[in-house]
């Protein structure tokens, strides 16, 4: 009984064709970009995470007037000596803002005892690592794209150091870390030294290494306490950063999508504010050949379960296909910043079954609860009376 | 449409949404599995670099290494550009740490 009640609501909803698409459409469209939003962000905050185990337990900065400022060698050694601490070592790395970019290229220093980087171990896309004090360099695929530069051209990067060696590009990286990568031009230690004017025995930040990375939180208060002032950042805190970031982010576009989503409450309430007079009439009928109210109460809720559902699978797909197939066209700019050198690399779905039918549910739950009461105020009307008005 | 037919397409769109979530899924699934292919990659670079963050906001170097950088930088991008992140993209420093500190002092 109860499937020939479906057929019927969907030759009803044929009848009104032009109402169907009008709402399911305007259903799809908000479920699209807010599914698109919500697969956006959780990708980024995945892919930023990913790499969270490389990164070290404590960062110290040293802040001078609320920004950081270089941080003294000499500080390293003070540190090494709090129980736990197995390794600090002093980082250089920083900006340098490249003209003809008309943006900031990331200039990382690499320390002497670094983990080799190669096409084997799947990091770069052609050439070799460099090698220490020969000024070479590897730069992201992007960067080298723009700059035109392939292996064994040479590149001086704008400083106010006379004594900065212009660098021999020896290697690039794989497009598929481009989102690592993007802007990064790796050198040697010396080199960043020379082109971030960064004297002797100073450090951009230092970079510790616990015996137990449980005991972070009372090192970092030690570090506190050793180096006041100076600003600790600890690596399980990141999360907390990206969750910021990019939910920061994702609720400004979907402020942004408020119109969209106000067009959906609208129709939303034209559901739940009553039916037409054509329906009412058709209600009548119904009730006047021997269907019982639970029946059309039933045929109405069908109704709304056929556009709900149509409309959420087709928002859901345009949603996943704009983000993962398409590259997220229009809304990349707007989660991920207005950066010069766009990371091309595709973005992998971090979205999981149970959020996609979180998303399902929240929208044709409501939707479909809320054809109930119009539909019951039309169904205990007298028929005789409804087919005469 | 008769009326077999009209129950077979009835049928066909009430089942959509979990169609699609389970092809979506399948489809997320595959890459996620192509993307572990990376690890090993992702992981060799990262410990070359100063910071896991990513390089989505290279031209503003506030928001570069989200992180790393000032808490409460507050600038846009560019000029008379939207600002994604208005109260700077704040790593909030460890206030407990610092509030315990100075209660110590």
């Amino acid at each position: 009984m109860k499937m020939s009640i479906l057929a019927f609501a969907l030759r009803a909803l044929a009848r009104r064709k032009a109402r169907a698409f009008a709402l399911g459409g305007g259903l799809a469209f908000a479920v699209a970009l807010v599914a698109a939003v919500v697969f956006m962000t959780e990708s980024l905050r995945a892919e930023a995470e990913r790499a969270h185990a490389a990164h070290p337990d404590i960062v110290v900065q040293r802040l001078v007037g609320g920004r950081p400022t270089t941080i003294s060698s000499a500080d390293a050694a003070r540190l090494a000596g709090i129980a736990s601490v197995r390794n600090v070592t002093p980082r250089v790395w920083g900006y340098v803002f490249l003209p003809s970019l008309q943006g900031n290229v990331t200039i990382v220093g690499t320390a002497k005892n670094a983990p080799p980087l190669s096409i084997a171990n799947g990091v770069l896309a052609e050439g070799r690592d460099i090698a220490p004090g020969a000024h070479e360099m590897i730069a992201g695929t992007e960067l080298a794209r723009f700059l035109g530069m392939r292996p064994g051209d040479e590149l001086g990067l704008p400083t106010t150091n006379a004594d900065a060696h212009a660098l021999k590009l020896v290697g690039t990286f794989r497009s598929s870390l481009d989102l690592y990568t993007a802007d990064v031009l790796i050198c040697d230690e010396d080199d960043a030294r020379a082109l971030l004017v960064l004297p002797p025995g100073d450090a951009t930040d230092l970079a510790i290494t616990l015996s137990n990375p449980a005991e972070a939180r009372v090192v970092a208060r030690t570090i506190t306490e050793t180096l006041p002032g100076a600003r600790v950042v600890e690596r399980d805190l990141l999360a907390r950063v990206y969750h910021l970031a990019y939910g920061r982010r994702a609720g400004f576009v979907l402020g942004a999508s408020i119109p969209a989503i106000l067009a959906l409450l609208v129709l939303a309430w034209d559901r739940a504010s009553g039916i037409g007079p054509d329906e009412r009439k058709e209600i009548a009928v119904l009730k006047a050949v021997g269907w019982s109210t639970s029946d059309v109460l039933w045929a109405k809720l069908f109704e709304s379960l056929l556009v709900g559902a149509s409309a959420t699978a087709l928002g859901l797909l345009l949603g996943y296909g704009w983000i993962f197939w398409l590259g997220a066209p229009g809304l990349r700019p707007a989660l991920v910043g207005w950066s010069v050198l766009y990371p091309r690399a595709a973005l992998t779905p971090a979205v999981d079954v149970a959020q996609l039918l979180g998303i399902s549910l929240a929208v044709m739950g409501p939707f479909a609860l809320l054809s109930i009461v119009p539909a019951w105020r039309a169904a205990t009307t007298d028929p005789l009376d409804t087919m005469r008005t | 449409m008769n009326h077999a037919r009209a129950r077979q397409v009835a049928i066909a769109l009430v089942v959509s949404p979990a169609l699609v979530v389970a092809g979506l899924a399948y489809d997320a699934n595959a890459r996620r599995a192509a993307k572990a292919n990376d690890a090993a990659a992702i992981d060799a670079l990262a410990r070359r670099l100063p910071t896991s963050d990513l390089a989505l906001s290279g031209g503003a170097r506030w928001l570069r290494a989200i992180s790393l950088e000032e808490p409460g930088a507050a600038f846009a991008d560019g000029p008379a550009s939207p600002d994604p992140d208005p109260a700077g993209a704040a790593m909030a420093p460890p206030i407990e740490l610092w509030s315990a500190s100075q209660r110590q002092r």
